[in-house]
């Protein structure tokens, strides 16, 4: 009973996040497009780089191919708006509307963005997955597209956006104390991407720095999930990473709950 | 020319007043930028730490050009970035008009409305990378080398402007471009590597179709020593000519094409 009625409060906010996401599909298309350029830049570099050597700590030329387009995916999946949204409604005061409304705040955004999803997952996640299945079949003469390792993927990966959202709710918060957010965003995008893996895989950073990154939470944003996908994990290390995913998961649900709580009270809405 | 230049001084004040309103965003946003190059640079450095070529090409010598990309870039956002905001939103809400009553040109007032500051980061990245790797790799500066650097620099901008020009310019005809100049505008990273790199395709379009290539790795190989600077500057030289001559025809168009929106 509550779960239907759970169902029926947030049902139409996933349809507004998709019909917003389909009216803007050209926009989309061509944004896509501009974005998955670098990831064929880092390809020419990579192919280079591998005209001079055969392995490069323990990747070869498919693995990074496979591993840079899965990173491009996992990142665009596990993307979240929620920083820019937030601060956004903080600055216009619109905030105060989404308060008196009788739903939760964060549930409001989750579902709107994952509204917003569907239509992105059907127009890139078939297109880069076979893509880089066709690659590998291509360079290697056999399939290397494994079910088990896929299905684990995609549970990791929606650990991953679950833990992007809630960070991203957290940090947009911080827009109660700074008012505009925009210049802290940017630095944010830089640092996750870095500290994720999304930049380059952490194997091929100095030791201390990989097995610092490896307990840090931003690895359960991308590598974890690439790494699945591509079968670099043995078992066990698989169900190590994903209770990790799950740990980090429970720690930002609680990070934004404590900072609602207290920035709340410093709410101060300019206009709207 | 000279009324442009005062009141272009004026739009930047006016403008230097909003942003002190906001001065750690902004402050953070120039740092951000900055952190994002040395991200990529970090990414190159730990390549090279276990290769000594990249297809003949030496760490500073790609850091070089890696640099030189910057110069032009920075300009052209430090200076023409308001462009992006004509085709996101100035002319889908309406808000052209404006830029269509007052007693100057509105492309020139488009231009100097805005003044951006966070692309310090950029050029100074830029020019960290240029003087670095021209101390680490000895290279004999000659005097002629300084205004053929300064003209392919300027012109290398004009690329970048030219091109945000044009594809601004679209949304007067669609009401919203700002997709379109982002898709074109992401292939300037290609031009932070050797155009040697790539396949023929990507060769073509980053010389002929979008010459990006012109805006870093051609005039910058030329000051590697790779000879041949008719091409190498002068390609850049002509390129810019040719895309800013029909950006401005495609704007001047665009104008006489464009119906207000909203109330």
């Amino acid at each position: 009973m509550k779960f239907r009625k759970f169902i029926r409060t947030y049902r139409p906010f996933t349809r507004a996040g998709m019909l917003e996401s389909v009216a803007y599909r050209a926009n989309f298309i061509c944004f896509l497009l501009g974005e998955i350029m670098s990831c064929f830049i880092m390809f020419f570099v990579w192919r280079a780089v591998f005209n001079e050597t055969q392995v490069f700590s323990g990747f070869t030329m498919e693995d990074m191919v496979v591993y840079l387009f899965i990173t491009f995916l996992t990142g665009y999946l596990t993307y979240s708006d929620g920083t820019y949204a937030i601060a956004t409604e903080i600055r216009d005061g619109s905030i105060a509307m989404r308060m008196i409304k009788p739903c939760s705040f964060d549930m409001c955004f989750l579902f709107q963005e994952l509204g917003n999803k569907i239509f992105n997952v059907l127009v890139i996640f078939v297109p880069i997955t076979a893509g880089v299945e066709i690659y590998r079949y291509v360079i290697t003469g056999e399939w290397q597209f494994n079910i088990a390792y896929f299905l684990l993927y995609i549970v990791s990966l929606i650990l991953a956006y679950l833990i992007s959202f809630y960070f991203n709710v957290s940090y947009g918060f911080m827009a109660f104390y700074l008012k505009n957010l925009w210049g802290a965003d940017i630095l944010k995008e830089v640092i996750v991407n870095f500290l994720s893996g999304a930049t380059i895989p952490l194997a091929f950073m100095p030791a201390f720095l990989e097995t610092a990154l490896n307990i840090l939470p931003f690895s359960s944003l991308s590598y974890t999930p690439v790494m699945i996908y591509m079968g670099m994990y043995s078992p066990s290390e698989i169900v190590y990473r994903m209770l990790f995913q799950v740990f980090w998961l429970a720690a930002m649900i609680l990070l934004s709950k404590l900072v609602w709580k207290h920035a709340v009270k410093r709410l101060c809405s300019q206009g709207g | 020319m000279r009324r442009m230049l005062r009141l272009h001084r004026i739009f930047v004040a006016q403008y230097m007043k909003n942003l002190m309103e906001y001065k750690v965003d902004f402050l953070t946003g120039a740092i951000s930028f900055l952190l994002g190059q040395i991200v990529q640079i970090a990414t190159i450095g730990i390549i090279f730490s276990q290769i000594p070529h990249l297809d003949g090409w030496s760490f500073e010598e790609i850091l070089f050009i890696y640099g030189f990309s910057l110069i032009p870039k920075g300009i052209d956002h430090l200076l023409f970035d308001n462009l992006w905001s004509v085709g996101y939103f100035i002319v889908r809400k309406g808000d052209f008009d404006k830029y269509l009553t007052r007693p100057i040109n509105s492309l020139f007032y488009v231009i100097a409305e805005k003044f951006c500051v966070d692309a310090f980061g950029e050029l100074l990245m830029g020019l960290i990378l240029i003087v670095y790797s021209v101390i680490m790799l000895e290279l004999t500066i000659t005097w002629y080398m300084i205004p053929l650097f300064i003209v392919a620099v300027l012109f290398a901008t004009l690329i970048y402007t030219s091109l945000k020009i044009a594809t601004a310019a679209i949304a007067f005809w669609t009401k919203s471009s700002g997709h379109i100049t982002h898709m074109v505008y992401m292939t300037n990273d290609f031009s932070k590597y050797p155009t040697t790199i790539y396949n023929k395709v990507v060769q073509t379009i980053i010389t002929y179709v979008i010459p990006f290539a012109f805006t870093a790795y051609y005039p910058a190989s030329y000051f590697l020593g790779e000879g041949d600077p008719l091409f190498r500057i002068g390609g850049t030289v002509v390129a810019a000519i040719v895309l800013f001559v029909i950006s401005v025809l495609i704007w001047n168009r665009g104008i006489k094409a464009y119906e207000s929106a909203g109330s």
